[in-house]
């Protein structure tokens, strides 16, 4: 298949209907990002997913794209319910891989002479690393009842408290998660993992508000410039992997054996028709991993809390955390959007990219009625982070959606070839980050350059009116696997 | 560099990673390419010691059947939290394998953990006799 782009005006860029597309790809994008993206193969992966079944609109891309496995990494695309599909590969490994973002009444001044202890101290006592097993053991029955419940489940037990709910995506649940469809090696590596950070990308990262762009907003969620937050990073662990893995393997297989009437041009584009049993346990064992994932970040959130207490020596009401908002960015989801006109409900795809709701939509809140969803942008440690709100544009253009980070730019084999022989954990510090990290390569791989220039890619879902820009955060101190 | 079937190679890959491993047989392809795989995962591999075990692997083609050899040697790396030392493919068709492993217990004081994988990929796998060798290319979730 050629893949022809065509410039629609300075943020949009049309893959035209070729070949078995059976919609045309959108990619929002700046000239600038576009010297990238060209040269990635992801444009292709774009154009592959316009091939799927019951695909509905565009076959869309934000502008942290880059190339994954099937679906591009910052892919959105939905499908109808009756003639679509749902596709592992479009949800990611890591399901439910998303962040949250705290607000406290501390700043960044009284902070930073005490920096790297506080950062000692989170490291010390915050699970991380390559399959780090946590200080939280479930049995089987206690991982089913997290697997239904999510975030639920942790404030049940004491991490947190139900106001947390009301501010987290879908309140930290999605309803018809079924552990009986669960293998037992799913289930195995969730017993030891809930309450660890992982590695790679995954962080906790203490910041400090350092730029406000829209002030009516940054009040209604609570931030103010020179304001300390903290930002976790993490997702399903172990067993959100396995059931992807489980899943894709099952796709496949039935694929290999001629039950689906539809060809594939990537086998790694695996999916069942949403009418199947196999897209429904596959769906139930989804939402099993994303709500594991939403109790995983709703743990840390309170080790973090009690963390903090400790070792400030101050009051809750002195530290005053509380949670801004946590958004999923790999899942795929139920949804209704207007297509024709008409209100419709699709299955919404996005593997690296964010649920951004407009002001007044009902799925918000009450106190964000009329700001709109906050999102969380993660760019990577040695720059910033951003939180913007949602816009009106983002339903009408990308079904509610927009980026989710920066997307790297350096494989991990670049990135330490360019690291050789520099100290980055120096370098970072000598621009007020300081960092510990577990993982040997971690942060030569992790490093600032390896990554898109957040700016950049934040700006474009701007001007193309998919977010607003409500405030810009700077890393004083992270951790990392 | 010119792929042997004493090395492997790193295919580059922006978010992820791959091998390129190759083979005088099958059996030798599959069994370099689980070391290969370790060598990613893990500082300095003992080689050739721990508890034996049998394994059999079914799949619906060559490609398959690598992708879920080399998700067994993954899970137990990271489900079972052992090291795959050894790996000896006994039997092997387009369809099945059988194979014996040994394998340590995983101790983070001794073995340094440099790559975690979180997935083996079908995204471009290929395994293709080519002249005298064998060929895969296998692309790892990172």
């Amino acid at each position: 298949m050629n893949i022809t782009l065509e410039k629609v005006d300075p943020y949009r860029w049309l893959i035209p209907k070729n070949g078995a597309m059976r919609v045309p790809g959108l990619i929002f994008s700046s000239d600038r990002l576009m010297t990238h993206i060209e040269k990635d193969p992801c444009l292709k992966q774009v154009a592959n997913v316009a091939t799927l079944p019951g695909i509905i609109g565009h076959s869309l891309a934000m502008p942290d794209i880059h190339w994954g496995y099937g679906f591009p990494i910052g892919g959105v695309a939905a499908f109808d319910l009756n003639e679509g599909i749902v596709s592992p590969g479009g949800v990611g490994y890591d399901i439910n891989c998303g962040c949250r973002l705290m607000t406290t009444r501390l700043k960044a001044d009284e902070i930073r002479p005490i920096i790297k202890e506080l950062v000692y101290a989170l490291f010390k006592d915050i699970p991380t690393g390559v399959g780090s097993t946590g200080t939280l053991h479930l049995s089987k029955s206690k991982l089913k009842d997290v697997a239904v419940q999510g975030a639920a489940w942790a404030v049940k037990q004491g991490y947190g408290t139900a106001p947390d709910l009301e501010k987290t995506e879908d309140r930290g649940v999605i309803t018809g998660a079924d552990p009986s469809v669960l293998s037992e090696r799913a289930i195995k590596r969730g017993l030891n993992q809930l309450g660890t950070l992982g590695s790679g990308n995954h962080f906790l990262e203490i910041q400090k508000v350092d730029r406000i762009y829209d002030p009516e907003t940054a009040a209604c969620f609570n931030l103010f410039e020179g304001q300390i937050t903290l930002f976790i990073h993490t997702g399903s662990r172990g067993f959100g992997h396995q059931i992807c893995d489980d899943f894709l393997k099952e796709m496949n297989r039935k694929m290999a054996t001629g039950h689906q009437p539809f060809s594939l041009p990537d086998r790694q584009l695996a999916c069942a028709s949403l009418k199947s049993d196999l897209a429904r346990r596959y769906l139930s064992a989804m939402a099993c991993a994303a709500n594991y994932a939403w109790a995983n970040r709703q743990v840390l959130m309170h080790w973090t809390r009690e963390i903090l207490l400790r070792t400030l020596s101050i009051n809750p009401d002195t530290l005053g955390m509380n949670l801004l908002y946590d958004v999923c960015h790999n899942i795929a989801k139920e949804e209704s959007h207007e297509v024709d006109g008409k209100p419709v409900n699709l299955c919404v795809h996005r593997k690296g990219a964010t649920r951004a709701l407009p002001p007044g939509h009902p799925l918000l809140p009450g106190i964000y009625r009329s700001a709109g969803q906050p999102v969380l942008i993660p760019g990577d440690m040695g720059t910033c982070s951003y939180v913007l709100a949602g816009a009106e544009d983002a339903m009408k253009q990308s079904f509610g959606s927009c980026c989710h980070g920066a997307g790297r730019a350096l494989s991990r084999t670049q990135a330490l070839k360019k690291a050789k022989g520099r100290a980055i954990h120096r370098e970072l510090e000598d621009i007020g980050v300081f960092v510990q990290s577990r993982g040997k390569r971690t942060l030569k791989e992790e490093m600032p350059q390896a990554y898109k220039n957040i700016s950049q890619v934040v700006e474009v879902v701007h001007k193309a009116g998919l977010a607003r820009k409500v405030a810009r955060l700077r890393p004083m101190g992270v951790i990392k696997g | 560099m010119v792929l042997t079937t004493h090395t492997f190679e790193i295919i580059d890959h922006t978010a992820d990673l791959g091998i390129a491993v190759a083979g005088t047989s099958l059996k030798e392809l599959f069994q370099n390419a689980s070391h290969a795989m370790m060598r990613i995962m893990v500082e300095q591999v003992p080689v050739e010691t721990g508890e034996a075990t049998q394994i059999s692997v079914q799949g619906s083609d060559l490609p398959d059947l690598m992708v879920r050899w080399l998700g067994e040697i993954l899970y137990i790396f990271q489900g079972e939290n052992r090291l795959v030392t050894q790996a000896e493919i006994n039997r092997i068709t387009p369809k099945h394998l059988d194979a014996r492993i040994r394998t340590i217990p995983l101790s983070p004081e001794n073995h340094e953990i440099l790559t975690e994988i979180k997935a083996v990929t079908y995204h471009q796998i290929e395994v293709i006799r080519n002249g005298r060798l064998w060929k895969a290319r296998i692309i790892f979730d990172l």
